[in-house]
């Protein structure tokens, strides 16, 4: 999903195959040592509260899990929401990206008809009201989802739930989905079943509020009732803690209080919950910050249990240590780009040529932004699958940049597409036309390199990115960029994926990429694939999607290894450092904690000493 | 924005005769303004300030449009005597330039909110009644707005340039002169030689333009002094939160917001030298404003 705000940056996932059935073990992630959780074990009851710092102008202000892209940030998903509400499957061992079935509500699918049935066995989980998790609250789920797939962010056409052609309960523990093809066990896995998150069947399934719950989604215009009536209660904040809807919960915590205003979320654990573990403290605190430089100041000051370090602010670490805090870098599983409207009707054409692309890409310095405005804190992004944490999905492609800074060839690639190149002035397009040297079908002679780009304000990184990058364009390429500066909400609602006069913008740096999840097996087809919801910059390559596809039908890497080769070399966007999801500084107080790059926090094993 | 004390030139001055400065006022303003020291001072520091801005950058070459993030947050040291800043451009460099859009907005703005002010506010006071009743009504209307959220709203919705930002900031920055001289015009269209020019046919537009502006002349001067300085803060403060001009262009309050980033990492070369040059300007400023308001009160001139 797209991170939001977060005092450092991004995130990646990386999903993995360990869940016993030997198909998906060549399709998995090397993983190293996972995290250090004791499952199983409950902590000994413990007082307090734990006050977890949120990222700079980031909160929580969303609780129904399905939700349009307004609202699909991190902090919705995995530190709101999946307290209280408990994806079917659980995702991040420790501080690795694999599947974690100890922590799903289900066990591990079982494929039969030649991996076009798919069977769950769900777990003994129990609501907050005493009622069982069962088939039918995925079902729900299912039903209120194939009718709103226009909103849901990571729909791609064809895919999930459209691919699940039909399902059934056939009793209150089972669920069966039968499948338009057999696809990669390991895919269908991380990337569509990921998305299912049941939901109190027993207590939501109403039109409206006086209503009795019966079986409404059962039909498709039902389940758009039902989904509109729980969106209209998700859309009053300020009921959240009060509503008893809300109340009725299968995950570790339940809501306490929640101030709409400010985003300040208490949590207190859930007495009923069934999962392995139950948190041992009093309650759970998600305290929002404007700046992080106030977050930092309120870290200084002992005012928060787990907290962050901007990096702007790394050389206070031992300062921070002294204080009782640890510092440990949480890296996630994602990549980091900006895309070009592709689709922009004055200068599309020239977005979708490749030698453009490339020559762009070419004056992207990221080892020098890393060093000098991560101070060290982020990895590279050179193709669309992460290489952060280690892992063995990554090409050696991906790990060695195809596009090196190199302004010279930058230069030279351009003369060589029929552009005058002026250094320090504005290149122009001086001979159109579409044979071999010309500047590209739709561009016209004369046409100025002079583009907009809007980016957000929220991070001193990203503006620097932008400041050096708008510097080197026009310095070597002749390029001019106009840069202007807008909130991270305001960048992503721009950057939406459209056609024709009103599409007017041309490029958007919200400064975070995409965090894969819930398509933790980095495939793409939700941020690269034609028609995607949120493919930005509507870029459009039948390779590139053929490619996708095949993915999804291939157990092994090899199709992956050949998606991401491919599209590296493609540039569907422009690659971007990946800075580190943030410095994080944990109380000593604090313990059982580890941070998974999926960035989903379980807080139940924290444990909290005097 | 700062309330002016009016110099009260028609109060005290001689009923009917026109309070136009004759070379002999001008001396005795002249006078009264040398008399104050910190006036002084803060006509050298303006001065100084304004060459520094305007004329350093010929005899101190740095490249404030290119950026180089690999020198990014460099200390000072030999090359650049303020360090580099958090997109590599010379700080010392970035001050003068970033003090040439920060004077320019500022006294651009100033001028402009007083010429409207003025003019708005003499139409008022002199025509009176309900045209004065719906004009002040307005100014009342505006002045109840917080400025910096309409600031920032403007700013947000239109495209930011130079020209943009000196019309935002004298937008408001009308309101306090237009007020002002309105109360000093209710004073004057009373006097003796108004009343002359009205009996000897002379037109409202002539009365307004010939003697009220000005005899309200001091309290214009004083006021954009003042203007000035406020509208420095104003920009300072939009580019502090990070409204200001679009990069490469600088100026001195982004360039604190920008410092203020780096507080805790010990850089100060990002933070104090253009906090000290903002201080000034605003002090310098306000000493010549309080010098300017005493020279033209004629209480204080010797006779």
């Amino acid at each position: 999903m797209r991170e939001r705000q977060h005092s450092t940056a991004t995130t990646r996932w990386r999903r993995s195959r360990s869940f016993g059935a030997a198909a998906l073990t060549a399709a998995t992630l090397a993983l190293g040592s996972a995290g250090t959780f004791s499952a199983g074990v409950a902590h000994a009851a413990s007082s307090g509260n734990v006050i977890f710092a949120l990222p700079p102008a980031v909160v929580p202000n969303y609780i129904f899990p399905i939700m349009s892209g307004t609202y699909y940030s991190n902090v919705n998903l995995y530190q709101f929401q999946a307290l209280m509400y408990r994806p079917l499957y659980w995702f991040g061992q420790g501080t690795q990206p694999s599947f974690n079935e100890s922590l799903s509500l289900a066990n591990a699918p079982v494929y039969t008809n030649g991996g076009k049935t798919v069977t769950i066995s769900m777990k003994k989980y129990a609501w907050g009201d005493g009622k069982p998790v069962t088939s039918e609250d995925v079902i729900f789920f299912m039903q209120m989802l194939k009718a709103e797939t226009s909103i849901w962010p990571v729909y791609v056409p064809g895919e999930f739930p459209d691919n699940v052609v039909s399902m059934s309960a056939p009793n209150a523990s089972t669920v069966v989905f039968h499948l338009d093809k057999a696809y990669s066990q390991t895919w269908f896995l991380y990337n569509e079943l990921s998305q299912i998150t049941p939901l109190p069947q027993h207590a939501w399934d109403k039109e409206s509020a006086a209503g009795a719950v019966g079986n409404y989604t059962a039909t498709p215009a039902g389940a758009k009732a039902v989904f509109n009536y729980i969106t209209k209660q998700a859309q009053n904040p300020s009921a959240y803690a009060t509503n008893p809807m809300w109340a009725v919960v299968d995950g570790p915590f339940k809501l306490k209080t929640f101030d709409s205003t400010t985003g300040t979320t208490v949590f207190v654990p859930n007495a009923k919950y069934s999962g392995p573990v139950k948190a041992s403290y009093s309650s759970l605190t998600l305290e929002p910050f404007t700046t992080d430089t106030a977050e930092f100041n309120a870290l200084r000051s002992g005012a928060v249990t787990y907290g962050y370090t901007p990096p702007q602010d790394s050389s206070q670490i031992p300062v921070i240590a002294s204080q009782g805090y640890t510092s440990s870098p949480w890296i996630g599983w994602s990549i980091n780009y900006f895309p070009m409207n592709f689709n922009n009707p004055t200068v599309g054409s020239i977005f979708r040529q490749l030698y453009f692309r490339q020559a762009f890409q070419e004056l992207v310095n990221q080892p020098v932004d890393i060093k000098k405005a991560l101070y060290g804190y982020g990895y590279p992004t050179y193709g669309p699958v992460p290489i952060q944490p280690k892992n063995n999905l990554s090409t050696p492609q991906e790990a060695n940049n195809p596009y090196p800074y190199n302004p010279a060839k930058s230069v030279a690639l351009l003369r060589a597409h029929g552009w005058s190149v002026q250094p320090g002035g504005t290149t122009t397009c001086a001979k159109p036309g579409s044979a071999m040297g010309d500047c590209g079908t739709g561009i016209t002679k004369g046409e100025k390199m002079v583009f907009n780009l809007q980016y957000n304000n929220g991070f001193t990184y990203v503006s620097q990115f932008m400041q050096q990058m708008k510097s080197d364009l026009a310095k070597y390429d002749g390029i001019q960029l106009n840069l202007t500066t807008a909130p991270f909400n305001t960048v992503l609602a721009n950057a939406v994926p459209c056609k024709g006069k009103t599409c007017t913008w041309q490029m958007e740096n919200w400064g975070q990429g995409w965090s894969y999840g819930p398509d933790y097996y980095p495939t793409g087809e939700s941020i690269f694939e034609t028609g995607s919801n949120i493919n930005e910059g509507s870029y459009s390559n039948p390779v590139n999607d053929a490619n996708i596809n095949a993915t999804h039908v291939v157990s092994s890497t090899s199709a992956l290894y050949k998606y991401e080769n491919y599209l590296a070399l493609q540039l569907p966007d422009v690659w971007q450092p990946d800075p580190d999801f943030q410095i994080s500084e944990i109380s000593n107080k604090l313990s059982g904690v580890s941070q998974s790059s999926l960035l989903n926090f379980t807080p139940e094993f924290w444990k909290l000493h005097s | 924005m700062s309330d002016v004390v009016l110099p009260n030139s028609a109060d005290d001055s001689d009923a009917g005769v026109p309070e136009k400065a004759s070379p002999r006022g001008s001396k005795a303003i002249l006078e009264v303004f040398l008399q104050n020291k910190l006036a002084l001072v803060g006509v050298v520091s303006l001065i100084a300030i304004t060459l520094f801005c305007f004329v350093g950058p010929i005899f101190y070459h740095t490249n404030q449009v290119i950026s180089n993030l690999a020198n990014a947050n460099n200390p000072p040291g030999r090359g650049s005597p303020l360090g580099t800043d958090f997109v590599g451009y010379d700080e010392l460099g970035r001050l003068m330039v970033g003090g040439q859009s920060s004077l320019e907005i500022g006294f651009s703005a100033a001028i402009l909110a007083a010429f409207v002010g003025v003019l708005w506010g003499a139409v008022a006071g002199y025509f009176g009644g309900l045209i004065d009743s719906v004009m002040m009504r307005i100014v009342d209307a505006l002045l109840s707005i917080p400025v910096l959220f309409v600031l920032l709203l403007m700013a947000a919705i239109i495209k930011v340039n130079q020209l943009n930002l000196t019309l935002i900031v004298a937008f408001f920055a009308w309101l306090v002169p237009a007020r002002l001289i309105r109360g000093e015009t209710l004073t004057l269209r009373s006097r003796e030689y108004i009343q002359a020019v009205k009996g000897m046919g002379g037109g409202a537009w002539r009365s307004i333009f010939v003697h009220i502006i000005p005899n309200a002349i001091g309290t214009i001067v004083v006021n954009i002094t003042f203007q000035v300085a406020d509208a420095i803060l104003a920009l300072a403060a939009l580019g502090y939160l990070g409204f200001g001009l679009p990069p490469p262009a600088a100026n001195w309050g982004a360039m604190l917001s920008q410092g203020i980033t780096f507080l805790y990492a010990g850089e100060w070369w990002l933070i104090y030298p253009v906090g000290v040059l903002i201080v000034l300007t605003v002090i310098s400023l306000n000493f010549i404003g309080d010098a300017l308001r005493d020279a033209f009160d004629v209480r204080l001139r010797r006779r």
